[in-house]
């Protein structure tokens, strides 16, 4: 099947597009971004697929995920190249689509938001745009899917029409010409296209060439260039005078196309933005914000819901499976290992599922309502003090519901070392993982301020993650040149069908966990907990299981839980951070969380709960996260260096809040 | 007169971006600001906190330290 590459600005409703066309359940955000791998999709008509790519400004890419665009450009095959266009920025949009044209492949373009473009005054007409660039133009409305079914007419009719060249000036095409002839003859690329992806100084294209033939004489000829460009009146670089000239030819072009009616008064963003960003209130109200969430997933909807699930999970399942057990004349092993191995170590995970789904509702919210940009840069002013920026800010609230894509959300930061410093610090987010832990332990000894506890490491975590930030950035990891530019999109009202697709996008991947990875680690440690060196049904302190956790204990007892039964779930709690619930549920042998709560009293004091709680919250990053940073940072001393210095902070930490605590007199 | 020169709500025409890094303005040049385009500032952070501003009919946040090499009429 053919190949049709969806390119676009930033926040120009990409993902929107992907979506409807293609009918699949993608990840949609509002914030630059959010599209962070490349994703592909098989169009309704189910006779092409579509590549959803991360959106860029131009071909010219200043970070990670921008590259992977170009790249694909320059390493993929594909038939078709669908641009879409956010009408209400026509102007800035134009300067990609003129990129992708000298490109040479067959372009539809799909023109996005008329409705904004009308409201701001602009009247488009569609068959002049159409006309101008020698494309198919299809206005369509991204987020409601209007426009979809002409599109992909247009996409499987379209074909190769007489390839359109814009004609830059003297200096630069004398320079085109000369790079075009220098190129050999083999090369897949168009010859143009790549000769004006060099003059703008592409590094991208230059990887690419530089695999094929010698680069110095294509560097030689821009440099002359350049400095023709330079004595020109205006004495602007290279990169500005391409850029230039696209713009005239795109303002001669808007004169046609566009006629401008009355402009009508700036819409409710503003007035949205007039309190949110505002001076003073502007990071009170974001604290407010993430109260509100806690409360929510906590106290006001999430706990009662989670009590439901256990009663179902603890009551009618365990009979039923029970009985079934008993009907079907399984052995008293297989019994043991489903009812107290499978049903303990499953269910006791799965029944925070509507904590963790009101959670990801909740991030999801922030990226699709435009919000997120706002709160990057509320919190810029913080994040520089540290060493940061305010867009590492943001993969940090997406690590709060999972610390895998958190890390990847860190390529649309531009600075290498800001990156680097985003993706360390990030497992320190509280992730989704670490809620049931939490809950468990607020549930036994916190019964009155369950909530505020659980903030409190919410907060912790961040703290330490700001002060490391810090010390980090002004020892091994300074900073040559930190910026910061955001695009700060409107409001857009977040539409029910995409935050149930987004939140179900997060959420799916911890029911999967829950069937796959906590499903094994159950077994294995239920198989572990059942035989000892001694033989098999062996008592649970006689058990393999507590010779290992055995091991650790001492390590652990300053910090006041040191108990085998805390050093075995510490252990298995590196698969995924759940399991540690999980475990306690099995070695504690009980099928609901309220007897096991009753339980953890004889084991665990309020001060060293809260001490166990910080060490979970910190003390290495999980599975899925370590191979997600090994991957991102591409360095196995950095993912050393993510899972060694956590252990250190949470040993450290552990220990001041215990005996800290002991020496106030606190127990 | 650079930009964090201007009162909150005026506007005013960009002159003059070659006093930024490269790759700051290669960033602002694909989002469309450049010399020529009028510009608006909406509002700026506390304590040294960065700006928004309004240029090309969008909203744009950016470092005041940075705003303060693009100069303004």
């Amino acid at each position: 099947m053919s190949q049709i590459a969806l390119f676009g600005n930033p926040n120009t409703g990409k993902t929107s597009l992907f979506n409807n066309l293609t009918g699949s359940y993608e990840y949609v955000g509002n914030w630059s971004g959010v599209t962070v791998e490349k994703k592909v999709g098989i169009l309704r008509s189910r006779d092409a697929y579509v590549v959803d790519l991360p959106g860029v400004y131009s071909l010219h890419p200043l970070s990670r995920d921008e590259g992977v665009a170009t790249d694909f450009l320059l390493t993929e095959s594909f038939s078709t190249v669908l641009n879409i266009v956010d009408a209400s920025q026509l102007k800035r949009n134009l300067h990609l689509t003129i990129q992708l044209l000298e490109f040479g492949k067959p372009l539809v373009m799909a023109l996005n938001m008329i409705d904004v473009a009308e409201r701001r005054g602009m009247k488009i007409h569609i068959n002049q745009l159409s006309a101008r660039f020698g494309v198919p133009v299809v206005p369509v409305i991204a987020r409601t899917g209007k426009g979809m079914d002409e599109l992909t007419e247009k996409l499987r009719s379209v074909e190769q029409t007489k390839p359109f060249t814009l004609t830059y000036d003297d200096v630069i095409e004398t320079a085109i010409a000369k790079i075009s002839s220098y190129l050999p003859d083999d090369i897949e690329r168009s010859k143009r296209w790549l000769a004006l992806q060099c003059l703008e100084g592409n590094e991208r294209v230059y990887e690419y060439l530089r695999a094929k033939i010698a680069l110095e004489p294509i560097l030689a000829i821009r440099k002359q260039t350049e400095e023709s460009i330079r004595q020109l009146p205006h004495g602007r670089s290279l990169r500005e005078r391409l850029h230039h000239l696209r713009e005239t030819f795109i303002e001669a072009v808007l004169e046609d196309v566009v006629t401008w009616t009355e402009k009508r008064p700036l819409t409710w963003t503003e007035k949205i933005d007039a309190i949110v960003t505002n001076k003073y209130l502007g990071m009170p109200i974001f604290l407010f914000f993430m109260y509100v969430m806690f409360m929510l997933t906590f106290d006001w909807l999430g706990s009662p819901l989670a009590d439901l699930l256990d009663q179902f999970f603890s009551g009618p399942l365990t009979d039923t499976l029970s009985r079934l057990l008993t009907a079907m004349g399984a052995s008293g092993f297989l019994q043991e290992l489903v009812l107290n191995g499978i049903v303990s170590g499953v269910g006791g995970v799965l029944v925070f599922v509507p904590q963790i789904f009101i959670l990801f509702f909740f991030i999801s919210l922030l990226e699709d309502s435009g919000y997120m940009a706002r709160v990057a840069m509320v919190m810029d002013r913080l994040m520089e003090a540290i060493g940061l920026n305010g867009k590492s800010f943001i993969p940090m609230i997406i690590g709060f519901g999972c610390n895998v894509p958190g890390v990847m959300a860190a390529r649309t930061i531009e600075q290498p070392r800001e990156r680097l410093l985003t993706i360390l610090l990030l497992p320190l987010m509280s992730c989704s993982a670490r809620l049931p832990v939490y809950a468990l332990f607020v549930g036994a000894f916190f019964k009155a301020h369950q909530a505020s506890v659980v903030f409190s490491l919410y907060v912790l975590g961040i703290v330490v993650a700001l002060l490391l930030a810090k010390l980090f950035s002004s020892t091994i990891l300074k900073n040559e040149h930190s910026m910061f530019v955001i695009e700060l999109p409107p409001y857009r009202m977040p539409q029910a069908l995409t935050l149930w697709r987004s939140t179900w996008d997060k959420g799916k991947g911890f029911v999967r966990k829950a069937g796959t990875f906590i499903f094994g680690g159950s077994v294995a440690i239920w198989l572990l907990s059942y035989a000892g060196p001694k033989g098999l049904h062996v008592s649970m302190d006689d058990s393999f299981l507590a010779t290992i956790g055995g091991v650790l204990a001492p390590i652990l007892a300053p910090l006041g839980f040191g108990t085998w039964q805390a050093g075995a779930a510490l252990l298995t709690g590196f698969l995924a951070k759940e399991v540690v619930v999980s475990t306690m549920n099995i070695i504690y042998h009980v099928k609901d969380t309220d007897t096991l709560q009753g339980l953890m009293a004889h084991y665990f004091t309020p001060l060293s709960a809260f001490s166990f709680m910080a060490f979970v919250l910190l003390y290495v990053p999980c599975l899925a996260t370590v191979a997600t940073i090994r991957k991102e940072t591409g360095s196995t001393k950095w993912t050393f260096f993510a899972i060694g210095y956590a252990l250190a902070i949470a040993y450290i930490i552990s220990f001041l809040i215990y005996e800290g605590g002991k020496w106030l007199g606190l127990s | 007169m650079v930009l964090t020169d201007l009162q909150p709500g005026k506007r005013a025409t960009i002159t003059n971006i070659s006093m930024m890094s490269d790759i700051l303005k290669q960033r602002l040049i694909d989002m469309g600001v450049h010399e020529g385009e009028e510009v608006c500032v909406k509002c700026t952070m506390p304590f040294g906190g960065p700006v928004m501003v309004e240029v090309a009919g969008q909203c744009i946040c950016l470092r005041r330290k940075e705003a303060a090499c693009i100069g303004v009429e």
